[in-house]
């Protein structure tokens, strides 16, 4: 019967088409314009690495100042990320920040350029799940000799080597020889959630290397450092021993009995450093999933919750004008309702057959919608800077075009529910008479 | 085959009580043509509904086939409608976007029949009825008669006990009308029984028996057919 009351909704359009299309043309401005939202939301707040989201930790230490009530600092000091190296005791665990480099080309036809990087331990390419092209990443062994090795991108590698395999190449970085040992695919996490911090949109980084080299060579650092005491003395040693952060730390831990041990261990740590004048405010510290570091970090910008408010408004406003225009179309059949019955159907096959045509017309509204839906994020496109994020990650995919079409149909069914029992109850009698 | 025994029909609002039938009492046997006549107003319509499952009513009896139809569900209403009830409109009632095959199709397709038959049955019907080579014209393009005749055929695909008709003729001029009343007889002549709601008295006098209704009652005064009528009603009709 599905097919013969799928036909008997393409019949009831062409019956009824301005009718059947200003309902259409609702629901796709409401689907529309609500998909728009969603995808924003979708690709901006989703779950960047859905199979392990719930064992990565950042790690939060509040070393923060203690005459201010402020949340603890996001990162972490070069003292305490040091110290949590070197007690190694999460399944994995890296230290993480961003540095400035120049590049010079071997080939005398290319100039040199500056890149931004990222320091690194070997963990955070198996913790992170980062595809490799070619080679893998450096060892345990190379973060504590803090080898000149390098991890490219893929652009980088297609910028300096013509995207072949450079693994074993020899490249210049500040002015000193590294050895390329990987190639990363391309890898775009969204958000970039080991380091909202420093933009949650940005893109990835071109180059990475042994994060200890960072502060043992005095790299720049282009991420955010953030210092509420005042650095006692000057120069590189004074800055590593002051209270600033600029740390990114993340940790695996396999189950929730390792996150309370880990837990556990800073704790005392924190204790430690009470007692050598650091960690003034109250015991605060805190590992967050990746899910929980988003909204804690407010990787959803509150424009975002206004703007799906206004969508979800709108789309109201839309279905109630759909309930509006089915229920005259469908009060209009109420003839071929009481034929239909005096014929032998019962009043659940005929509600049946018009939540059919209810979701046949949410079906056309719905790929309308996702063609509504393209043109609006097209105009998003446009209309975000390149700096806010990487604009090429907001379309339409296969699942959110999918979730378009079903929220399309849905909607109209529910929509159509009253218009329905109100035209299956009619009395058919009257009908039979005056049709 | 129909039994109604003191069937009452009252429509109520806040203000008025209307009795559209009282004490109706009626039996119909298998292969009978009764016509029902009245001046307008009078429970023909409201009988038919009655009759025919459509409508409830306020109190009485009605046996269909021997089932007591008055506690029945929606669904067993309409599967009884659908397999012992053949309907026919004034207006034809045909769905002006299906062509004739797929009209004749609807009643077979709440059955629930498999399309095989389905096909077979409904080239019958419309072979019956002298329309087996339009099967695929909408109504639109027949004209009154043809449309009527596509209606009897709906009407009778599905096999029903009976057929209810409802001024079958009333849109159609009375060359056509006669072409329909032929059409009818023939069908109760192969042993369907039909009921037939009309205005034109003349119709009524082509039938084996006639029933006047007059304010919700059965008329006590005999109509031309009972009186002139060769079989007398197999169990009369009474107030």
């Amino acid at each position: 019967m599905l097919l013969y009351y799928l036909r008997l909704s393409a019949l009831s359009y062409r019956r009824n088409p301005i009718l059947s299309t200003l309902m259409v043309l609702a629901v796709a401005i409401g689907v529309g314009s609500y998909m728009v939202v969603f995808t924003l939301n979708y690709v901006m707040g989703g779950d960047p690495i859905p199979y392990k989201s719930d064992q990565l930790y950042h790690v939060s230490l509040d070393t923060g100042d203690p005459n201010h009530e402020d949340d603890p600092p996001e990162q972490l000091t070069y003292l305490d990320a040091t110290a949590l190296l070197d007690a190694d005791r999460a399944f994995r665990e890296t230290a993480s920040s961003k540095f400035g480099g120049t590049i010079e080309p071997a080939n005398p036809e290319l100039r040199p350029f500056s890149i931004v990087g990222r320091g690194a331990m070997a963990d955070f390419f198996p913790m992170f799940d980062v595809p490799f092209l070619f080679g893998s990443p450096w060892d345990a062994q190379a973060d504590e000799s803090m080898d000149n090795v390098v991890v490219l991108s893929r652009e980088t590698n297609d910028r300096l080597f013509g995207g072949d395999n450079s693994v074993g190449e020899s490249i210049i970085m500040n002015g000193e020889p590294y050895q390329v040992v990987g190639v990363i695919n391309d890898w775009q996490p969204v958000p970039k959630y080991y380091d909202v911090n420093n933009g949650p949109f940005d893109s990835g980084e071109d180059a990475y290397i042994p994060w200890r080299i960072l502060p043992a060579k005095n790299y720049s650092r282009p991420g955010n450092t953030n210092c509420w005491k005042a650095i006692d003395g000057r120069g590189a040693d004074a800055f590593l021993n002051s209270e600033c952060v600029w740390i990114q730390y993340w940790v695996e831990l396999r189950d929730q009995n390792e996150a309370e041990d880990y837990l556990s261990f800073v704790n005392n740590y924190a204790l430690q450093q009470k007692e050598l004048g650091r960690f003034e405010r109250p015991l605060n510290n805190n590992l967050f999933d990746v899910q929980e570091w988003m909204v804690e970090q407010e990787v959803l910008p509150d424009e975002t919750r206004i703007l799906s408010m206004l969508a979800g408004m709108l789309m109201a406003v839309c279905l109630l004008n759909t309930i509006g225009l089915l229920l005259s179309k469908f009060l209009g059949k109420s003839g071929e309702i009481g034929v239909r019955q005096a014929l032998g159907a019962n009043k659940r096959s005929l509600f049946i057959q018009h939540m059919i045509e209810a979701g046949f017309l949410g079906m056309l509204g719905g790929l309308l919608g996702l063609g509504a839906a393209a043109v609006g994020l097209r105009g998003i496109k446009y209309l975000l800077s390149s700096d806010f994020m990487v604009t090429d990650l907001i379309q339409l995919n296969v699942p959110v075009a999918m979730y378009t079409i079903a929220l399309a149909v849905i909607a109209t069914i529910v929509a159509g529910l009253y218009p329905i029992w109100r035209a299956c109850n009619v009395n058919p009698a009257i009908h039979l008479k005056t049709q | 085959m129909l039994e109604m025994s003191n069937i009452s029909k009252v429509f109520r609002t806040e203000v008025v009580e209307t009795h559209a039938l009282r004490d109706f009492t009626l039996t119909v046997d298998q292969g009978e043509f009764v016509t029902i006549t009245g001046p307008s107003g009078c429970g023909k319509t409201t009988f038919l509904n009655i009759a025919g499952l459509l409508e409830n009513y306020t109190s009485g009896t009605y046996l269909l086939d021997g089932q007591d139809v008055s506690n029945l569900s929606d669904f067993q209403r309409a599967k009884l409608r659908n397999e012992k009830i053949g309907f026919i409109f004034q207006s034809f009632n045909l769905m002006p976007d299906l062509n004739l095959f797929d009209n004749i199709d609807v009643p077979l397709r709440y059955r629930g029949m498999k399309a095989g038959e389905r096909k077979e049955r409904i080239e019958h019907a419309l072979e019956s009825v002298g329309l087996a080579s339009r099967r695929k014209h909408l109504p639109a393009q027949l004209s009154g008669g043809q449309q009527q005749r596509v209606a009897i055929a709906r009407a009778l695909v599905g096999q029903p006990l009976f057929l209810l008709a409802d001024e079958p003729t009333g849109n159609l001029d009375s060359n056509t009308a006669m072409g329909v009343m032929e059409l009818l007889q023939e069908i109760n002549a192969g042993g369907t029984t039909i009921i037939m709601v009309t205005h034109d008295q003349e119709l009524a006098e082509t039938s084996k028996r006639n029933i006047h209704i007059l304010d919700g009652q059965i008329s006590n005064l005999p109509s031309v057919s009972q009186t002139a009528s060769i079989n007398p009603p197999a169990v009369s009709a009474t107030v």
